[in-house]
């Protein structure tokens, strides 16, 4: 195991460190050593403290058939750590900073970055099919496994490994005064993907109803979101029945269980129960006939269907047309809760040191580098919230 | 004429009225003028004598419908501007002599739809293309052989006179005159004009694209254009299309017939450097609801449906573009507006030259000629027809 290398020896040099890397899909990672250059100009170098495994780590470490499908490479999106050292023309941080890497950008200089209609960087586009196995700038790999053969990053963050190199439009300083919590990175993708879907894309209204199909960490934050928000009836939706005593604590009202609610669907159910619908309803699982019954079962005159979940490559949703035109409702996606990173982050931050926002509930798991694989284990089996791999000792 | 109109004002109240009206008995056949009676208005019901009425794309769309909701034999229409000949019991919204547009969806001022701002969509008479009076779901139509003659959408205006309920009529202030261009905000500008206005409170200052130049479409740039918008880009076949487009404010025009190597969704996103803020689907096509939503600005763009598909259409939209452009999918019906506080609000603004309504009209013909106004539409040779109901002018 590498020690914890400071800038100061290893400023511009490359770092051999361990890696949990993904040789071939559905295969166990694999610890080994690697090598990670140093960051080169608008980049880098973050030591991570701890990251978590997402749904979407798990999406493409299984996938084969895709252009996304690209092999080895290095997953993890959802981290906290503290910059080793800096390429050129890097001013927003320093040496021993508390970062939080994220899979979307913000140059803060294009008309999206400037505008507070939209958290999707025109700079540095999130690049879509191939979930961005490059370095975005100058696509390139910082990572060489030890034979030489360059490993594929991932979503701009490649969050495990001991060493990771990301763009600093990808980059959120923490600050100082904050502690580097375990739950802390978990703002990194899934609990500001909900919270901020919540919060920012549905704007929810005090007094309003909202239904949630899909409580993993992304459906519990948008009902922690809604609660925050003042919504008084938070309807979840879910095949796994455990999940509304656990979803009690983000705020659920009401359970409806899916493929279990006999002749009527999930959406029926809630039209019913809502006496013709959710104000808000979000999907939180990536299947596009859930995005279906969610837009079947927000009430029309002003319903909103918001879609979080990642679906495989190549789905497609399907809509009556005259439900699109009669029915008033209107069908919204969001990627990480339509929230700006290097401005959002930092607050729900504040709310969590505030107590207001709740996080560390989210961290049901622990586990060690070495271990990693349980967390895809723990996910797969729908045992675990977010279990949180730390990757150093201390 | 004159001489019916006499006997009518004093005193059919309560009484069936013997009338002409335009039925279309059977699918895509001309519509047949022939007598037919009116029953008097059941409560909440009003009996309405019309004076101007206009074809709309819907009532073709459903004159050549042969399975439900296709219904024969009926009477079509739902575009209109008349005048109150009688009332049902528990009617005190509007009396005998006003003028009223009647239209296709309801506005009860009663329930949570009716009394929340953010919908039109009234729950207690809620929109159907149901054959018969919504509250009493029965005909006030017969032929002369007693047979029963269905309604269309709660309006059915081809007939000199027709049964409306209270909740699908707007009162219009006396002061305003009954023009031949009034009717239109019955149905078709005040759905285009809504769309821009109300549904995607276009700002100033936006980049507006509108997929199909009909007088749907042109409403929507009417209504851009009084939103401000800077850029207003119409997509049509009809290369015609872009200098009358011109008068409504269209900026840029794309015809689909030029789009050789590349297609239009490329050609709009390129001239504007990334898609525009409001995409309008105004024909009723999937293919083209997907293509307004590719067009549509990433971050912040609107995708907006105004246009009537066939009965059973699906729209498929790529998963992947759903959750990671933040666009947003929705649909206008009736332009989102609410008919009672919104159609004479339109009209002032149309008394008062800022918003334009006779621009909309480019042909008249009188009812006997009823079915050129069919012809005109089908053939994209007309913006709006105003049929005009009496001699008596």
């Amino acid at each position: 195991m590498a020690d914890k290398v400071t800038g100061g020896s290893s400023r511009g040099k490359s770092i051999r460190c361990r890696a949990a890397v993904c040789r071939r899909p559905s295969e166990p990672l694999v610890i080994e050593e690697i090598i990670v250059a140093p960051p080169m100009p608008h980049e880098v170098r973050i030591r991570i403290i701890y990251t978590s495994l997402c749904h979407s780590d798990v999406l493409f470490w299984k996938i084969e058939d895709y252009a996304a499908a690209m092999f080895p490479r290095i997953l993890g999106h959802e981290a906290i750590g503290v910059v080793e050292s800096l390429g050129e023309d890097v001013n927003e941080v320093s040496e021993g900073d508390t970062v939080i890497p994220t899979f979307v950008s913000e140059c803060g200089e294009c008309r999206d970055c400037k505008s507070p209609k939209s958290n999707l960087c025109s700079k540095l586009p999130f690049k879509s099919s191939r979930v961005a196995p490059f370095m975005p700038r100058y696509e390139t790999s910082r990572f060489t496994d030890l034979n030489g053969e360059a490993i594929y990053h991932f979503l701009s963050v490649s969050s495990f490994s001991e060493y990771t190199v990301v763009d600093i439009a990808h980059v959120t300083k923490i600050d100082s005064g904050i502690p580097l919590t375990k739950a802390a990175g978990l703002l990194g993708c899934g609990i500001s993907t909900g919270v901020g879907a919540a919060c920012r894309t549905a704007n929810i209204e005090p007094g309003s109803t909202v239904a949630i199909f899909g409580l993993g960490s992304v459906g519990l934050a948008v009902a922690e979101g809604a609660r925050l928000c003042g919504a008084t009836r938070i309807i979840g939706v879910d095949v796994n029945k455990d999940k509304f005593e656990v979803g009690k604590k983000f705020g659920l009202t009401d359970f409806v269980e899916s493929a279990n609610s006999g002749s009527k669907s999930a959406s029926e159910v809630i039209i019913e129960m809502t006496d013709g619908g959710a104000d808000y309803c979000f999907e939180c699982v990536g299947m596009a006939s859930l995005v279906q019954e969610a837009y079947a079962c927000c009430r029309k005159g002003w319903g909103e269907t918001i879609v979080l979940g990642v679906d495989k490559p190549g789905s497609q949703v399907s809509i009556p047309s005259k439900d699109i035109l009669t029915t008033g409702k209107s069908l919204i996606g969001a990627v990480f809760g339509g929230l700006k990173p290097k401005s959002d982050i930092p607050i729900l931050l504040n709310r969590y040191i505030n107590k207001e926002l709740q996080l560390d509930e989210f961290v049901t798991h622990e586990v060690t580098f070495e271990d990693i694989n349980k967390a895809f284990d723990l996910l797969i089996e729908g045992k675990s919230l977010k279990c949180v791999i730390c990757m150093d000792d201390q | 004429m004159a001489a019916m109109d006499e006997t009518l004002s004093s005193g059919h109240r309560g009484k069936p009225i013997r009338c002409r009206a335009a039925v279309s008995r059977k699918p895509g056949e001309p519509l047949v003028i022939e007598e037919i009676i009116v029953a008097p208005p059941m409560p909440h019901e009003v009996r309405v004598r019309i004076v101007y009425t206009s074809l709309c794309h819907s009532d073709i769309t459903f004159w050549k419908m042969k399975d439900f909701p296709g219904v024969f034999p009926r009477i079509l229409g739902h575009e209109a501007i008349g005048v109150v000949e009688s009332v049902g019991e528990h009617v005190t919204e509007v009396a005998q002599g006003d003028t009223v547009i009647p239209t296709l969806i309801s506005d009860c001022g009663e329930c949570v739809d009716c009394r929340s701002a953010k919908s039109n969509l009234c729950s207690k008479l809620p929109f159907q293309i149901s054959p018969f009076m919504p509250r009493h779901e029965t005909s006030r139509f017969t032929d002369l052989n007693g047979e029963v003659i269905h309604h269309f959408v709660s309006v059915s205006s081809f007939s000199e006179y027709t049964v409306v309920d209270v909740a699908h009529l707007t009162k219009i202030d006396s002061s305003v005159p009954i023009t031949k261009a009034a009717g239109l905000l019955g149905c078709g500008v005040s759905t285009g004009v809504g769309a821009a206005w109300r549904t995607a409170n276009v700002e100033p200052g936006s980049t507006v694209a509108i997929f199909g130049l009909g007088s749907i479409g042109l409403a929507v740039a009417e209504g851009a254009r009084l939103c401000g918008a800077t850029r207003i880009i119409g997509v049509d076949v009809n290369q015609d299309k872009f200098e009358i487009g011109k008068k409504f404010g269209v900026t840029d025009f794309i015809n689909p017939a030029d789009c050789v190597n590349k297609s239009v969704t490329e050609v709009l996103i390129e001239m504007t450097e990334g898609g525009a803020d409001y995409c309008f689907e105004c024909v009723g096509i999937a293919s083209l609801v997907q293509q307004a939503y590719a067009c549509c600005r990433k971050g912040w763009g609107k995708a907006i449906v105004l246009g009537v598909d066939q009965p059973g259409s699906q729209l498929t939209l790529p998963s992947y573009d759903v959750l990671h452009k933040g666009k947003t999918l929705m649909g206008s019906f009736f332009g989102g507006l609410k008919p009672k506080s919104d159609i004479p609000v339109l009209l002032n603004r149309y008394i008062n030259k800022e918003l334009q309504l006779d621009e909309f009209v480019t042909h008249e013909v009188v009812f006997e000629d009823i079915n050129k106004a069919f012809d005109l539409l089908i053939e994209g040779k007309c913006l709006r027809c105003v049929i005009c109901m009496n001699t008596v002018s």
